[in-house]
């Protein structure tokens, strides 16, 4: 009874810990692109005021059962995301499902969310958020072709699809993984680009173009859950990144350097790119980042 | 009397009476019909025994009747899909004409399955697939739209597999002395190695065509959309499966015995991706929902020959299990492509939008098996990809697994189409009088998706059936090893356990529904898809704001150079030049005595002048 009991807490302290990072990182990341553009800019903490204003609106009006529930589909997503990828190493409190969730279950699992808020969107009528959903499908067909191939190159280097063995492994040889294979590590960078959908791949939400995309039609707590389930979303992706390619981390001061260092690529990339038509989003994974992942599964399979 | 043969003549002795009880009502017509699939249905779940041999003699000619583990898994899907259809079917066709023309046929073709799977020779083999090959044909051209074009091009590949079979089926005789499966088998290792790869082959011709494998996929697109959507579930549920079960005799049985094995299975694994790769491509296209999903159904049985092809006791699993999926998903998506177009008369993305409110248990079985289709976790799709994925990693089949996974990502555009088209965007007022669909019609679908369901959760259901059956073909037991339980392994001890996942996915599922969904749905009001924030203008009730054109234009922008090259085009010039070539044999015979005079002139002529040389 205690281990589920410690279970339990251990889910909510990592969601929490999810929330909090990726919140606090939005934040940061608006800070960035205002200086960038040489405007003051928010505090960082904002993300978090925003968060509560919208968390304490009332809702008024739906569209219909779909509606109501894409958001849950999304927040189910990341938070079943989260709960496969390790947080720390050796750590109890973190532990979760880590040992029953592999590289392809992440991969499916993290597609689940997007879908399903999807259909929420579809059901608002909304074209604009039709439109954005078909934008955002076609982006990931794109992207999780080099992102896949990194992927195997890992997968086939140390025989493994084990998120956890990965970064046991690397810590025995005592050398990380993006200077095993730095190939794999571009093209999975590459992929990352258009996983966070920052400029120039923010065609989904496309602010000015489409009015925001499938979340055109949300408000209030609605907002609240796909933005909290966008931060969790975040940290993921970052945590992943530092598992499997940064040797995993060993306490949170750790982790938060290496997911930081991580996530100003993707940003610093976006802060000074216009936004790409769709089917240039599309095409661009198709051209190096393809190459580096062939260079990758070549290089894992020969070296 | 053997329980198999008692069910073979229930099948066409009820086919026959169903065919002629349209005289005296519909009802008893309808009847006759369930009770031919229900009762053999019933005969083979408690009767049928596992390895007896049944011997049926035709004016000598002895046929062969059996049941081995790998037909019964094969049977379950025949005969489970069988009354799920049946019952829907009758649903669908009320009030349609010639409807004992329709049942004759579509017993007929479940009846001919059941024993093409029960069969232990070639002959019973051969007579029961022509027998499946006919009835199919003549559900084809049941709409008598396009006759000339559909019918011939999907008769004209059967020919081709049925003579590729055929001859494999000689040479064998000629090579044995004997019709029967096992001595195919066990005589196949000692044979000359020209026929140890040419008879493989021919039966992967043979095969090939009922599995839709590129280059012999061509008459599936027109031949799924143009049935009615009751027996396409069939077809592409079942009927495509048959052609699987003679791959997997011939992958796991026969190829593992020569050397040149590997690279037939290779080239078969890689024409299959390229057909799945494709055809994804090709069903993104298409803005009618038949079309799409008959290409959806080439594209995933493109995922289960590639398992069955590569061979590993993974890959074998993965293609067997997803097999057993895609007769469930694939024919609950047929059933709702047939609800829709009986309730609302077409079936054009275009055309339909928002029937999500009208139809909802529909919009249920649509989602669920869209659901298992994408293989997304927690349903049954999911456990037959992962098992897929893992093992062309593990036998290093890299771009091989690259390739699987762009079509399957690719899928997820196609699967949103459905459900956006059908049931979500605009609910526009042309579609306001449309009502759910008769409970004959959506039940089968929801017990579908209810399995559906369930085998993501508890795949060891049917792994059982697999791994008895690959076992019997001499493969290693895969219990403990791959899988156990609700847990599977791949080869380097990684595994995934299906139901925390499953519990986990539900326990935070239902907390955010009950916070999003019953707190919002009560205290919130619901508006019409008319009133959404459009910039402060407000749309009026004829403005239609639908977005269906060119849905994914973007992206087929984006991947257009691939689509370019398309098979069939080719195919249709080899005919039109064999067409010119009869055109021009027709000109030398043309019936004129004169004409034939001067043949005979020319070719005295010929003897004359050459005659020295060739004779003397």
């Amino acid at each position: 009874m205690e281990g589920i009991l410690l279970h339990i807490l251990g889910a909510i302290a990592t969601f929490l810990l999810a929330f909090f990072v990726g919140m606090t990182y939005g934040g940061i990341r608006r800070k960035v692109i205002a200086r960038v553009q040489n405007r003051y800019g928010p505090p960082i903490y904002q993300n978090f005021i925003d968060a509560f204003k919208l968390f304490s609106k009332t809702t008024a009006v739906h569209h219909g059962a779909m509606h109501l529930l894409g958001p849950a589909f999304l927040i189910v997503s990341a938070v079943m995301a989260l709960m496969v990828v390790p947080v720390l190493r050796d750590n109890l409190w973190f532990t979760n499902l880590n040992f029953h969730g592999d590289l392809i279950f992440l991969i499916y699992i993290m597609v689940f969310g997007p879908l399903g808020m999807a259909l929420g969107a579809g059901q608002t009528g909304n074209p604009n958020s039709a439109i954005g959903v078909t934008r955002g499908l076609s982006q990931m067909v794109g992207f999780e072709i080099p992102w896949v191939m990194a992927l195997v190159a890992i997968m086939i280097k140390y025989n493994t699809t084990s998120i956890v063995d990965l970064m046991n492994i690397q810590n025995e040889v005592g050398q990380w993984l993006i200077f095993q294979n730095p190939f794999a590590f571009i093209a999975a960078i590459l992929a990352s680009l258009g996983m966070f959908r920052y400029a120039p791949f923010n065609i989904v939400g496309a602010p000015t173009e489409l009015a925001s995309g499938p979340a055109s039609e949300n408000g209030g707590k609605f907002l609240f859950t796909m933005m909290s389930a966008g931060s969790v979303f975040a940290f993921v992706k970052l945590t992943l990144f530092v598992d499997i390619f940064l040797g995993g981390a060993s306490n949170l001061i750790v982790l938060v350097i290496k997911t930081f260092l991580l996530y100003m690529i993707p940003v610093l990339y976006g802060v000074v790119n216009p936004r790409y038509r769709t089917e240039q989003a599309v095409t661009y994974f198709w051209g190096w980042p393809l190459l580096f992942g062939f260079l990758a599964i070549i290089y894992s399979v020969y070296f | 009397m053997d329980i198999i043969i008692l069910i073979l003549i229930v099948f066409f002795a009820g086919a026959v009476l169903t065919a002629f009880s349209e005289k005296i009502s519909t009802l008893v017509q309808d009847i006759l019909f369930l009770g031919t699939l229900i009762v053999p249905a019933i005969l083979f779940f408690t009767g049928v025994e596992m390895n007896t041999d049944t011997i049926i003699s035709f004016n000598k000619v002895p046929l062969n009747l059996g049941m081995t583990p790998l037909s019964y898994y094969f049977a379950l899907i025949v005969m489970g899909l069988a009354v799920l259809t049946g019952v829907y079917t009758v649903g669908q066709m009320k009030g349609k004409k010639r409807k004992g023309y329709f049942y004759l046929n579509y017993i007929l073709s479940i009846g001919a399955m059941f024993g093409i799977l029960m069969s232990k020779d070639l002959v019973s083999f051969f007579i029961f697939w022509e027998i499946m090959t006919w009835a199919s044909y003549l559900i084809v051209i049941y709409n008598g739209k396009n006759v000339q074009k559909i019918g011939i091009k999907y008769f004209v590949m059967s020919a081709i597999g049925a003579y590729a079979m055929l001859m494999a089926i000689v040479l064998t005789h000629s090579l044995t002395g004997s019709f029967l499966i096992s001595d195919l088998i066990s005589g196949f290792g000692s044979w000359d190695h020209g026929m140890q790869i040419l008879i493989p082959v021919l039966l992967l011709v043979g095969f090939g065509v009922k599995a839709a494998i590129m280059p012999l996929h061509i008459w599936a697109p027109d031949a799924y959309s143009n049935s009615p959507m009751s027996y396409t579930a069939i077809f592409s549920g079942a009927l495509s499966k048959m052609g699987v079960y003679g791959m997997v005799i011939v992958f796991l049985a026969l190829l593992t015995k020569v050397p040149e094995g590997a690279l037939i299975r290779d080239i078969v694994a890689w024409m299959a991706a390229i057909t799945a790769a494709i055809s994804t491509l090709y069903a993104i296209k298409q803005d009618d929902a038949k079309r799409l999903l008959a290409f959806s159904s080439i594209g995933q049985l493109g995922y289960i020959v590639i398992g069955v092809a590569i061979g590993t006791p993974m890959a074998m699993l993965a293609g067997l299990f997803l097999a057993f999926m895609h007769g469930v998903f694939k024919s609950t998506l047929f059933m709702v492509v047939g609800a829709v177009e009986k309730q609302t008369g077409t079936t054009d993305f275009t055309e339909i939008t928002g029937l999500i409110r009208k139809m909802p248990w529909t919009f249920l079985a649509a989602l669920i098996s869209i659901i298992a289709l994408a293989g997304i976790p927690p349903l049954g799709g999911f456990v037959g990809k992962w098992m897929l994925y893992e093992s062309l990693i593990q036998s290093d089949h890299f771009m091989l697994v690259t390739l699987v996974f762009f079509s399957s990502t690719a899928a997820f555009l196609y699967c949103y189409k459905i459900l956006f088209g059908f049931f979500l965007g605009q609910e526009e007022k042309e579609w306001s009088h449309v009502k759910e669909a008769p409970a004959l019609m959506v039940v089968p679908m929801i017990i579908l998706s209810i399995i559906s369901v369930v085998l993501g959760t508890f795949p060891q259901l049917i792994m059982k059936p697999i791994n008895a059956a690959m076992t019997f073909y001499g493969m290693p037991d895969t219990y403990g090893v791959l899988w156990k339980e609700s847990m599977l392994f791949n080869k380097w001890g990684s595994d995934i356990a299906l139901t925390p996942i499953m519990y986990g996915i539900m326990a935070i599922f239902i907390v955010v529904a009950i916070f999003l969904f019953f707190r919002n749905r009560s205290r919130t009001r619901y508006v019409t898809t008319k009133d959404i924030s459009t910039s402060g203008e407000i749309p009026k009730e004829h403005e239609n704001l639908t977005f269906t054109r060119g849905f994914f234009q973007p992206f087929l922008r984006a991947v257009e150079p691939v689509m370019r090259k398309q098979i069939d085009k080719y195919m249709l010039s080899f005919a039109q030049g064999i067409e010119d070539l009869f055109e021009f044999t027709r000109r030398i015979y043309n019936g004129n005595g004169q004409s034939y005079a001067i043949y005979a002139m020319i070719f005295l002529i010929i003897l004359l002048v050459l005659g020295k040389n060739l004779f003397g």
